[in-house]
Parts: C-alpha cells; sequence; structure tokens
C-alpha cells in the first residue's frame, strides 16, 4: 500500500468530508433524534428503577450506554443506499475504470463522512446523556471508549458497504439492510447490554461482530470490567479483517459478473 | 353523491394498479414482506428481554406493550401500502411533479398519495397484527375495535406525513426534515405513553400527534369503550381534515416546475 494509494483513496475521504458540511440537514436530524431518543430512555430506566427490580445496572449508566452505542450507529453512515442507486442507475461501471478501487473509495468515502459526524454527535451524545443523568463515568473510562468506537464505526461502515454491494445481485437492498440492522441491535446489544440477555442469545452474538461494534466499546463507559481493552482490540483487528475478505470476494464475484450493456 | 362514488372507485384503481405492479415482481414483493416481518419481531426481541427482568412498567405489561407495538406496524403498514405516494409527496412538491396530477380530473391529494405502494406494508401489518392477537388481549367481540384503532392509527400517521412534507410548499426543500420528523413521530408512538409527562405529553397528542398512532389506538383495543372510540375516531378525523386543508393550502401557493416526465 504505497503512499500514492493512499492519497488517492483519501481525497474520496475529503471530497465525501466536504459533501457532507453542505448537506447538514442529515447532520442536524441525526442530532435532533439523538437527543430524543436518549430522552424516552432515560425516562424507560426511570421507570424500571421505579419498578424496584434489578435492571443489572444503574440507570445512569445505562444512559451513558445508550449515549456511546447510538453513537457508533448514527455516525456511520448508510453508504449502502449510495451504492445500491449506483448499481440500479449503472454509474457503478463509469466507476469501474478509474484508477482507484471502487471498494476502497466507497470505503473511504464512508469514513470521511463518519469522520465529519462523530465530532458532532459525540458533542451531542454525551451532553445529552449529562443533561439526563446528571453524572458522567469517569473520564477515563470515556478518553478509553473513544478510539475503539472509532474503530467500531469504521467496521459498521464496512458491513454496511458489504450490504451496498449485494445490490449487484439482490437490486434492492433494504430488506438485508433492515435485518441487519436489528440482528445488530439485539446481538449487539444496542438498547440493552448482551449481557442483560438470556445465555443462549449472549453465546449465538458472539458468532457474530455485532458485539464488538456496540455492546463491547460501549460496555468500557460502564466500567463493569467486563471488557479488556486489549481482547477487544484484539477482536475488532479480526473481525476487520474478516469482513475485508468478505468485502473483497463479494466485489470480485459482482465484477466477475458483471454484464455491461452499451458503449 | 356520484363525485364521491367516482372518487372512491379512482382510488379503488390506484390500489389495484399498485397491487398489480407490486406481484408483478413476486420473489422481491414476498422478500421485503417477509423480511419486514423479521425486522419488526427482532426488534421487539428488546422488550421481550426488558419485561423479562421488569414485569411491568408504570402499569405496562409486556401484553401491552406487543398491543401497542402491533397497532403502530399494522397501522403503519396500511399507511404506506394504500398511500405510499405520501413518502415522495416532498419530492414532488419540490420537482414540479404535481404538474402531471394538477391536469387530471381527479383529486390531487388522492392521486399522489396513491401513486406508489410499499411491499414491506404488508409485512408491518401481518407482523402488528400478529403481535395483537398474541397479545391475548383480543377476542372475536373486540375485533371492530381492533379494526377502528389500526384504521385510525394510519390516518393519523398519514395525516402527519402529509403536514410534514406539504410544508415543501411554503420552505421548499424539506425532504430530510419532513422524513425525520415523520420517523420521530413513529419513534414515540412505539414506546407507552406512561413513560413521557407534562409538556411533552401534550405534545404527543397536538403537535406531534403520535398518542393518535400509538396509544391511544391501544387503548382501544386494550380496552374498547364507546367514549375511547369516539375520542379516537373524532382525533384521527379531525387531524386527517387538517391535513387535507394544508394541503390545499399549499397547493394554492404551488408554481410549476416546467418539468418534462414521463408519467404512467
Amino acid at each position: 500500500m504505497t503512499l500514492t494509494y493512499l492519497k488517492k483513496h483519501t481525497a474520496y475521504a475529503r471530497i465525501a468530508m466536504a459533501q457532507g458540511r453542505r448537506e447538514r440537514a442529515e447532520l442536524y436530524g441525526r442530532v435532533v433524534f439523538f437527543a430524543v431518543i436518549l430522552g424516552v430512555f432515560s425516562s424507560l430506566w426511570r421507570a424500571v428503577g421505579e419498578a424496584g427490580l434489578p435492571a443489572s445496572g444503574d440507570p445512569r449508566a445505562l444512559v451513558w450506554y445508550l449515549a456511546a452505542t447510538e453513537w457508533i450507529m448514527l455516525s456511520a453512515p448508510q453508504i449502502h443506499l449510495e451504492i445500491q442507486e449506483a448499481i440500479r442507475r449503472g454509474d457503478v461501471v463509469y466507476r469501474l475504470g478509474h484508477p482507484a478501487s471502487y471498494v476502497m473509495a466507497e470505503f473511504a468515502a464512508g469514513l470521511g463522512a463518519t469522520a465529519l459526524r462523530m465530532p458532532f454527535l459525540g458533542l451531542t451524545a454525551f451532553g445529552c446523556a449529562f443533561a439526563f443523568t446528571r453524572w458522567t463515568p469517569p473520564l477515563s473510562a470515556i478518553a478509553l471508549f473513544i478510539p475503539f468506537a472509532v474503530l467500531a464505526a469504521a467496521l459498521l461502515v464496512a458491513l454496511y458497504l458489504w450490504i451496498g454491494l449485494l445490490a449487484f445481485w439482490l437490486q434492492d437492498v433494504s430488506p438485508v439492510f433492515w435485518v441487519t440492522q436489528k440482528l445488530m441491535f439485539v446481538f449487539g446489544g444496542l438498547m440493552l447490554p448482551l449481557a442483560m440477555y438470556p445465555s443462549a442469545m449472549q453465546k449465538a452474538a458472539a458468532f457474530t461482530p455485532f458485539p464488538v461494534m456496540l455492546f463491547a466499546p460501549a460496555s468500557i463507559v460502564l466500567g463493569t470490567g467486563l471488557v479488556r481493552p486489549v481482547i477487544l482490540a484484539r477482536d475488532l483487528a479480526l473481525w476487520g479483517g474478516v469482513m475485508a475478505l468478505v468485502v473483497q470476494w463479494t466485489y470480485r464475484r459482482a465484477a466477475a459478473g458483471l454484464t455491461v450493456n452499451g458503449g | 353523491m356520484t363525485r364521491w362514488v367516482n372518487t372512491l372507485r379512482f382510488a379503488r384503481a390506484l390500489v389495484t394498479t399498485n397491487l398489480k405492479a407490486a406481484l408483478a415482481l413476486r420473489g422481491a414483493f414476498v422478500m421485503q414482506a417477509l423480511f419486514m416481518v423479521l425486522n419488526n419481531f427482532t426488534f421487539f426481541v428488546f422488550w421481550w428481554v426488558l419485561m423479562r427482568r421488569t414485569p411491568t412498567l408504570r402499569g405496562w405489561r409486556l401484553a401491552d406493550i406487543q398491543v401497542l407495538f402491533g397497532v403502530v406496524a399494522a397501522g403503519y403498514g396500511l399507511t404506506v401500502t394504500l398511500a405510499g405516494g405520501v413518502r415522495y409527496l416532498g419530492q414532488a412538491i419540490e420537482d414540479g411533479a404535481l404538474d402531471t396530477l394538477l391536469t387530471q380530473p381527479k383529486p390531487v391529494l388522492l392521486h399522489a398519495l396513491g401513486l406508489r405502494l410499499q411491499p414491506s406494508g404488508f409485512g408491518d401489518v401481518l407482523s402488528g397484527l400478529v403481535f395483537i392477537l398474541w397479545s391475548g388481549q383480543v377476542s372475536w367481540r373486540t375485533a371492530p375495535a381492533v379494526a377502528l384503532a389500526i384504521a385510525a392509527s394510519a390516518l393519523a400517521c398519514a395525516a402527519c406525513g402529509i403536514v410534514f412534507f406539504s410544508l415543501a410548499f411554503w420552505v421548499g426543500r424539506v425532504e430530510t426534515a419532513a422524513r425525520q420528523l415523520w420517523e420521530l413521530l413513529l419513534t414515540f408512538s412505539l414506546y407507552p405513553e406512561p413513560l413521557f409527562g407534562g409538556a411533552l405529553r401534550l405534545a404527543l397528542f397536538t403537535v406531534l400527534p403520535a398518542g393518535f398512532v400509538g396509544y391511544l389506538p391501544a387503548s382501544v383495543v386494550r380496552e374498547p369503550s364507546i367514549q375511547n372510540m369516539s375520542m379516537l375516531a373524532t382525533g384521527a378525523v379531525l387531524y386527517f381534515t387538517l391535513a387535507v386543508l394544508v394541503f390545499d393550502a399549499g397547493l394554492r401557493r404551488y408554481a410549476s416546475g416546467s418539468r418534462f416526465t414521463t408519467f404512467g
């Protein structure tokens, strides 16, 4: 991987960031949605606490946990939609001839959009979590969580990229996205830490990349010691490698089977 | 009277045409509907896990949440099935795509709403009905209440969509904001109303009527009473009437986009 190769693909990231800066409505909408979701869940956890039954966690910590997982989820742009449209319209054909890998270009663009969103949504996440709970986890926990959140968001971008590539066969990948997203909610422990799920579900989740995307990084904020940073780094690297192989394989199969009509 | 009959016939023709178009790609239709069912059931796992640990939440049990979920899913599914064009109304206004509809001798709003059908809506309706039946809170005697609840939820949902996307008449490019407002409406409607208090609860029955999309219809299913049913029906009809008035007011401001397009 030469410097030229990196510069080439970094340009796609910069373009995506510039586009994102102009199209702010989407970002503002996510900020509002984020604040609303944290408000709803802070009410929910208060109600759970009032019911007097253990929810395996301090309600305030659970709000911060949700802020952490939602930060990762909402920061990753849904690039599968753009890839799907490019494939449907046939625009992808023009990209194949470019002196840049289509897959790497899309991944770089996704990372660029993520880099633009993360600071805004991070401020929203932690600002709202503090406003609703009047409490913060140890700053060292938040500081340790942030780099893992960035890596997890990058892995999520790769997942969306793979879903988008399925449009070569499916044309409409929305159903795949819906189910993948909901599986991520469940097996990734988006709203409830995975430790609160039945053990059978926890075991099943271990075979998916979703826990390392959401539950594991956000658990650092909970401060339970359930997740060791070294193990998490290893798991992120492993799943990153798996995702890279899957994406490349899918793209090669798609490009090999592509029939280009017309001049 | 003849005019109303003709309008109903036209609405039926729109739905039939959309259905035929959707069923033409049977595989894609089934996949969308099936995956939406899967999507809804997977999402509900969160409530199942939570309510195993907390059997009641401010008076709400798992069965109550099943009814709420079911009503909202079925109502939303009905909206995007019968009036799927609502999600594209803002874009149509902005792009000047209403020009073609204005030349037709049929109500513009009805035509715009009925232009599309979302196959996943069938999955929403199906999963909604399963949730309601699975809750154990309904019987054959309460079937009319269930039908009213779903219809009212769909009417309120469609009304909100019409109002949000019609903002394009005044504000212009409003697609993203309107879509996110609509998603906010659905988000609030999926959570038990006792979680919200004070000013927010008032807002959820007025400016963002998630209460008419979720809570009130669910109450009608759980405890059908003449009072509840009347309040629900009145609220849903009022909101829809307001939505039609907003659209008509916006249409008077509409300027042609001089857009060339194919239609049909």
